[in-house]
């Protein structure tokens, strides 16, 4: 719309809002009831204590909270969460950037490349589970026989506590890395020929530009692309779930996969609940917390 | 800076619909979940025929979850149905088939929401317990008893159904109960003689693990499945009461009686001494890891349920004839009766919902799930009904049964009679113990804290 907008509208700027309103009636009814409906409930259920069945559900106040301060466990999965968040963010995005300048340079020749490397992100999180499940298996996966031709033992990763997070965030990143490797993609593209023109013109070498020009120029593409991975990181479930189910031993326990236990397994809706508010609350401070720091960066 | 703030608006959104999964999750989202497709459950019935029936010409239709999505067992349900509608014109059944997970999900938010189907599977136990505590579930007992219904029920299988006295579920799918399965190829190449008692059996393992094969396989990351060898090792070792005294909190029952810390004990020992698989712990008994190494001979034997018969029947029918059974070993001193069984008479339960219109008509349908032709059908799928005199074609199958019907006590999978909650941490603490992470102690003390917390 205009910039200029301190003049009084029009009649037909008037009917074009209007109208605007009545299309966007549908949308705002399912946001309203599927989700600020949704999450006002939540809010609602981490108030009682209810096991999900019984039609009686009894208010605790903030009793669930408080033992959520104190469960040892969720502050497991929260650490883990930061885990995942930190591993996302370093491993895919700069890998995601690399897949995208090459094949924003190699151009057409590299597109059987553009179709492979975006595979991963086609799959759904349950085949890839499995997929890695069996690619893990100590006695029949990939990665044992290898470790036997160098020598070596049988390697035991989804089992061994101190190994299991990091092979899971192994398998998010090769699931994701496609997804960012796409979004650079389009915003390279959408950098101005004339400018890679010119630097090449005045002498500039491919990286160069790569790190003095473009890099600078996807500044507000990267900012984004953090937040997602990191909003994606913090509610992440699916492979954990297929995977590990957050053992052994809690140790790839995430804030969704205990928020599902308690909700669905243990029958313990209202605490499950105030898992998932807490959750909501910790995702939208820390997406707001960084979405500033790195905004005022941008400001200069 | 307007365009600033528009966009700073944007992501906000964008952030909170990426959240909006959570909420979905922990609201009950109502009407989501009861859409039944009539479109592909519809029966077959003739359509002429509903207005000649004596009935009052109202159609009545009634819900039915299961979760056989195995396509002959979903094919039995629906032919059993469809003879319900059959001789029952005025009924008409929506089936609706679903995978494991996604019912428990599916179930308890409908529940919550007082939308279940008229009749839905469950494994008895704790959550069947919370089903009647919360007046969900009806008491079939009037059905049952009539003419006498209840007497072609094993008996074992009516009392897991039963609670305070009263019948609230009907034992119909499977008679499942844990046992040792072997591979005789492996067994025979080593020597080795099937184990009488637990020293037989450790004997067994050491041979084993000298030619390289790991003795039992495991896959648990699944959990149950090394609850397995914790519940039938206090069992043999304390005999049957222990276990159901710290469970109801009776006669001074507790957790941290010997048999559980001697059981723990010996998990670890046997962790200790290589017995199990590498990485069982990540392993997944869903996705046939653990048979693997069965198949294979990279293993020797695993503890499990005995519808690992009717899997291997389909996923690898080859290796049925070098497939042995044998029961847990007695344990030398142990207060347990050798004959005594860990499992299910049963193994999914159907209840009817007290809020479904017809529980007669519904009980009626479910009788057609255990008519003569079902039981025949079941059968012939490698399932053992948990009714009195089934004859079994397969002799492995017959084994079983022979075994189950002599068992003096029949103790059900702990995470099944346990209250969720209890069931849950009984199954995190188990796998802990596999782990070596946490001490016998640990475990007993937790479970003993949760077990006193939840009695008040």
């Amino acid at each position: 719309m205009s910039p200029a907008s301190t003049r009084s509208l029009s009649s037909r700027q008037r009917s074009i809002i209007g109208t605007a309103a009545l299309f966007l009636i549908p949308a705002f009814v399912v946001l309203g009831v599927y989700m600020f409906y949704s999450i006002f409930d939540s809010f609602r259920l981490s108030l009682v204590d209810w096991n999900g069945v019984s039609p009686d559900k009894t208010f605790v106040g903030l009793a669930n909270w408080q033992e959520l301060i104190g469960d040892a466990r969720f502050r497991l999965a929260l650490l883990n969460n930061f885990k995942v968040v930190i591993f996302s963010i370093l491993i895919q995005l700069p890998i995601g950037m690399l897949l995208a300048f090459f094949l924003d340079t190699a151009g057409k020749k590299a597109n059987v490349f553009k179709v492979i490397w975006f595979l991963p992100l086609l799959m759904s999180s349950v085949a890839i589970g499995f997929l890695f499940k069996y690619i893990y298996d100590p006695a029949f996966g990939l990665i044992s026989p290898l470790s036997r031709m160098l020598g070596g033992k049988n390697i035991d990763l989804l089992g061994n506590p101190s190994l299991a997070l990091f092979a899971v965030i192994i398998v998010i990143c090769w699931q994701f890395i496609p997804f960012y490797m796409v979004y650079f993609l389009a915003g390279l593209s959408s950098l101005p020929v004339e400018i890679y023109e010119a630097a090449i013109i005045d002498g500039a070498t491919r990286a160069r530009y790569f790190t003095a020009i473009a890099l600078p120029m996807l500044k507000n593409t990267f900012i984004n692309a953090v937040i997602l991975s990191m909003v994606g990181s913090l509610k992440y479930f699916d492979l954990i779930y297929v995977m590990t189910e957050g053992g052994p031993s809690g140790s790839t326990e995430l804030m969704a996969t205990y928020m599902f236990k308690n909700a669905f397994t243990t029958m313990r809706m209202g605490y499950g609940s105030t898992v998932a508010s807490a959750m909501f609350l910790i995702i939208t401070f820390t997406s707001l917390i960084t979405m500033n720091i790195m905004r005022r960066g941008g400001d200069k | 800076m307007s365009r600033k703030v528009m966009s700073k608006i944007a992501l906000l959104v964008i952030i909170a619909m990426l959240t909006a999964i959570l909420g979905a999750c922990g609201g009950d989202t109502g009407g989501t979940t009861t859409t039944a497709a009539p479109g592909e459950t519809t029966t077959k019935a003739p359509d002429g025929s509903e207005t000649t029936d004596a009935g009052n010409g109202e159609k009545v239709t009634l819900s039915f979850w299961h979760i056989q999505t195995q396509e002959k067992q979903a094919k039995l349900i629906q032919d059993s149905i469809d003879r319900f509608v059959a001789d029952n014109p005025n009924y008409e059944v929506e089936v609706e088939p679903m995978q494991n997970d996604a019912f428990k999900t599916k179930l308890t938010v409908a529940l919550g929401s007082n939308t279940q189907p008229d009749i839905f599977p469950h494994w008895s136990g704790g959550p069947m317990i919370e089903y009647a505590e919360a007046g969900k579930i009806a008491d079939l007992t009037e059905y049952m008893n009539k003419d006498g219904y209840v007497d072609m029920f094993m008996p074992a299988g009516i009392s897991q159904a039963t609670y305070q006295d009263k019948i609230w579920a009907m034992p119909v799918e499977n008679l499942a109960v844990a046992m040792f399965f072997y591979n005789k190829q492996v067994f025979a190449d080593n020597g080795i003689e099937i184990p009488e008692t637990l020293a037989d059996l450790e004997a067994a393992a050491e041979k084993l693990k000298a030619a390289g094969i790991a003795p039992f396989s495991l896959a648990n990351k699944t959990k149950w499945t090394g609850s397995m060898y914790y519940m039938y090792l206090v069992d043999r070792i304390g005999g049957a009461d222990v276990f159901a005294n710290a469970a109801t909190r009776q006669n001074d029952g507790t957790f941290e009686a010997e048999a559980f810390t001697k059981a723990g004990e010996k998990i670890q020992e046997w962790v200790n001494k290589g017995y199990f698989n590498e990485g069982f712990n990540g392993l997944d008994e869903d996705s046939g890891q653990s048979r693997a190494l069965l198949y294979s001979g990279q293993a020797a034997m695993t503890l499990m349920g005995s519808w690992i018969v009717s899997t291997i029947t389909s996923e690898n029918p080859d290796f049925l004839d070098n497939l042995g059974v044998f029961p847990f070993p007695a344990v030398e001193g142990g207060k347990g009766d050798p004959s005594g069984t860990v499992g299910t008479v049963g193994d999914n339960f159907y209840s009817i919902s007290s809020e479904c219109a017809d529980i007669e008509g519904a009980f009626t349908a479910l009788t057609y799930l255990l008519d003569e032709q079902a039981i025949k059908d079941r059968v012939a799928d490698g399932k053992i009904p948990p009714i009195n005199g089934v004859q079994l074609e397969n002799p492995m199958m017959q084994t079983v049964l022979d075994l189950a019907t002599k068992a003096k006590t029949n103790q059900l999978w702990y995470d099944q009679y346990l209250v969720p909650e209890m069931g849950d941490l009984h199954k995190d603490t188990s796998q802990e113990l596999f782990g070596l992470t946490k001490t016998p102690e640990e475990v007993n003390a937790i479970m003993e804290a949760k077990a006193a917390e939840l009695a008040g």
